[in-house]
């Protein structure tokens, strides 16, 4: 997932702080997909990125399925 | 406005517009459905069996073309397919969290599995509701919960962590210990079943404490029992703890809660409408009933990876009524009373429906009572008969005659003329509870 897009699920232009979500939760998304991070890394990343993940969906940024991390 | 003063988690969603909160549900209902049926082989074969296919969902209306989901079907599916069957999107190494239903109702619990987003979503829903209430990064909050595998409070503990509150676990506790770390810790915020809090503002009290003085609790959140919303029994709670008292009500088989009172408290919890479409839908015919009217509960969530949840069939007995019931803001409508009752909660006795919410609403008006029980016997095999049996406070037991006689008249009153034995038990004699309150027992031979 990346923040291609310019509005959120309801149509309305993002705004520059929700842009900014959206683009955070990419790079966590994007790093926590990788396997040769410690797993330090991996693990926190994952969490990082799972607690973005709700926020862009609860603020109707996005609708990406819950399942896939 | 600074985050705490925001009276919402999430102004954006919560106070949406209907039209645009409709349209949100439906790009989110049409993504849950393709993904349901792409990879879940239980609803595939649903669809299927239907005749029904993703596309098809076009409208929310079109909500009414699938089929309804069953625990009875799920409860099947696993019995067929141990331990999950394959109701499961993903597989049971992405799990995190295993719980169980409470299994109050005697049947076999159904088992559910949750990936960290599911757990993040479960969490997020809390907040929505514990935010609603008032509670804030300053609060210390207690959960009188037993940290088992039920899920009950599990959401909520992490809740509280995420909002930045001090959070007191009390698994392995005694009521008199969780009492007397309550005090001692100054906890703002306990959350507990409605019995529950009842049960341990008396034990206060034969404790010599006295939590509206000792103590510093100005929120008591409950759940678990339909009593969250019986004004009576809140009455009690805010008058034993001094705080104010807030209903919330979710389900394991959601994994969360998906309706919340708000500060506002207009009579009945907000239904979280960004993540969940509840129907309300006439339990015989399946046809949805009109604003302010009962039926039975249909819930779809959006937030569970692991268990699509669609059209599921709670059998939870609600009456919904508009958002503009409460002056908050929210546009999620309102479940006027809470959860009612359970649509196969009822008992037919001598042709008058009883709902053990509605007996429990008439004895907790009367102050003196300490627990309760109803008893349902059959005499000769023919004559159904309902007792409630009543345990007074030790302070109270001169008022019995009169109790006796007004109890009976209120509870006749409220069931139509309905003759109901009320009896006295000795004090202790009846059972406490920690979870969810057992007071009703059925004894009529089951054919």
């Amino acid at each position: 997932m990346s923040p291609k897009t310019n509005t959120d699920l309801l149509g309305r232009p993002l705004t520059a702080d929700e842009r900014e979500l959206l683009d955070l939760y990419g790079r966590l998304r994007t790093l926590s997909a990788r396997t040769d991070l410690p797993p330090v890394a991996t693990a926190n990343v994952k969490q990082a990125m799972v607690l973005l993940w709700n926020a862009c969906n609860d603020l109707a940024l996005m609708y990406e399925e819950p399942g896939c991390d | 406005m600074s985050a705490t003063e925001s009276p919402y988690w999430n102004p954006k969603t919560e106070t949406l517009p209907k039209d645009q909160l409709r349209a949100l549900q439906l790009v989110k209902l049409q993504r849950l459905v393709a993904r349901a049926y792409e990879q879940s082989p239980f609803h595939r074969r649903l669809y299927d069996k239907a005749c029904v296919r993703p596309e098809q969902v076009k409208t929310l209306d079109d909500i009414r073309r699938l089929p309804f989901m069953t625990r009875e079907d799920w409860m099947a599916n696993q019995a067929e397919k141990p331990l999950f069957g394959d109701l499961i999107t993903r597989p049971e190494s992405d799990a995190i969290r295993y719980h169980l239903t409470s299994g109050t109702s005697g049947r076999q619990p159904l088992r559910v599995l949750d990936g960290r987003k599911d757990w993040s979503w479960i969490t997020d829903m809390w907040c929505y509701g514990f935010w609603g209430f008032g509670i804030r990064p300053t609060d210390k909050v207690f959960f009188a919960f037993s940290y088992g595998s039920f899920i009950g409070f599990w959401g909520a503990h992490y809740c509280t962590e995420k909002l930045g509150c001090l959070t007191l676990a009390s698994g392995n506790m005694t009521t008199e210990q969780r009492v007397k770390q309550i005090v001692e810790m100054g906890v703002t915020v306990v959350c507990a079943t409605p019995t529950y809090a009842l049960r341990m503002g008396q034990t206060a009290e034969k404790m010599g404490i006295d939590l509206r003085k000792d103590g510093k609790v100005r929120r008591v959140i409950v759940s678990g029992e339909p009593a969250g919303s019986i004004p009576a029994v809140k009455k009690m709670i805010e008058e034993m703890w001094g705080g104010k008292c807030g209903d919330t009500a979710g389900m394991t088989e959601i994994g969360t809660i998906m309706i919340f009172e708000c500060d506002h408290q207009p009579g009945g919890p907000h239904i979280i409408e960004d993540h969940f479409i509840e129907e309300v839908l006439d339990p015989d015919t399946g046809n949805p009933v009109p604003y302010g009217e009962r039926g039975e509960r249909v819930v779809t969530s959006f937030g569970r990876g692991f268990i699509p949840l669609i059209r599921y069939r709670t059998k939870d007995l609600v009456c919904k009524v508009p958002h503009t019931r409460c002056t908050c803001g929210r546009t999620g409508d309102v479940y006027e009373g809470g959860i009612l009752g359970r649509v196969d909660d009822m008992k037919l006795i001598r042709g008058t429906n009883v709902y053990p919410r509605a007996v429990e609403a008439v004895v907790r008006e009367h102050h003196e009572v300490e627990e309760f029980q109803i008893v349902i016997t059959r005499v000769d095999n023919v004559q159904d008969e309902i007792t409630v049996k009543v345990e007074l406070k030790p302070d109270q037991q001169d008022c019995w005659p009169r109790l006796h006689a007004q109890l009976g008249k209120d509870l006749a009153d409220a069931h139509e003329g309905l003759r109901f034995n009320v009896e006295l038990c000795k004090q202790g004699e009846l059972p406490r509870f920690e979870l969810k309150a057992k007071r009703l027992q059925d004894l009529r031979p089951q054919y």
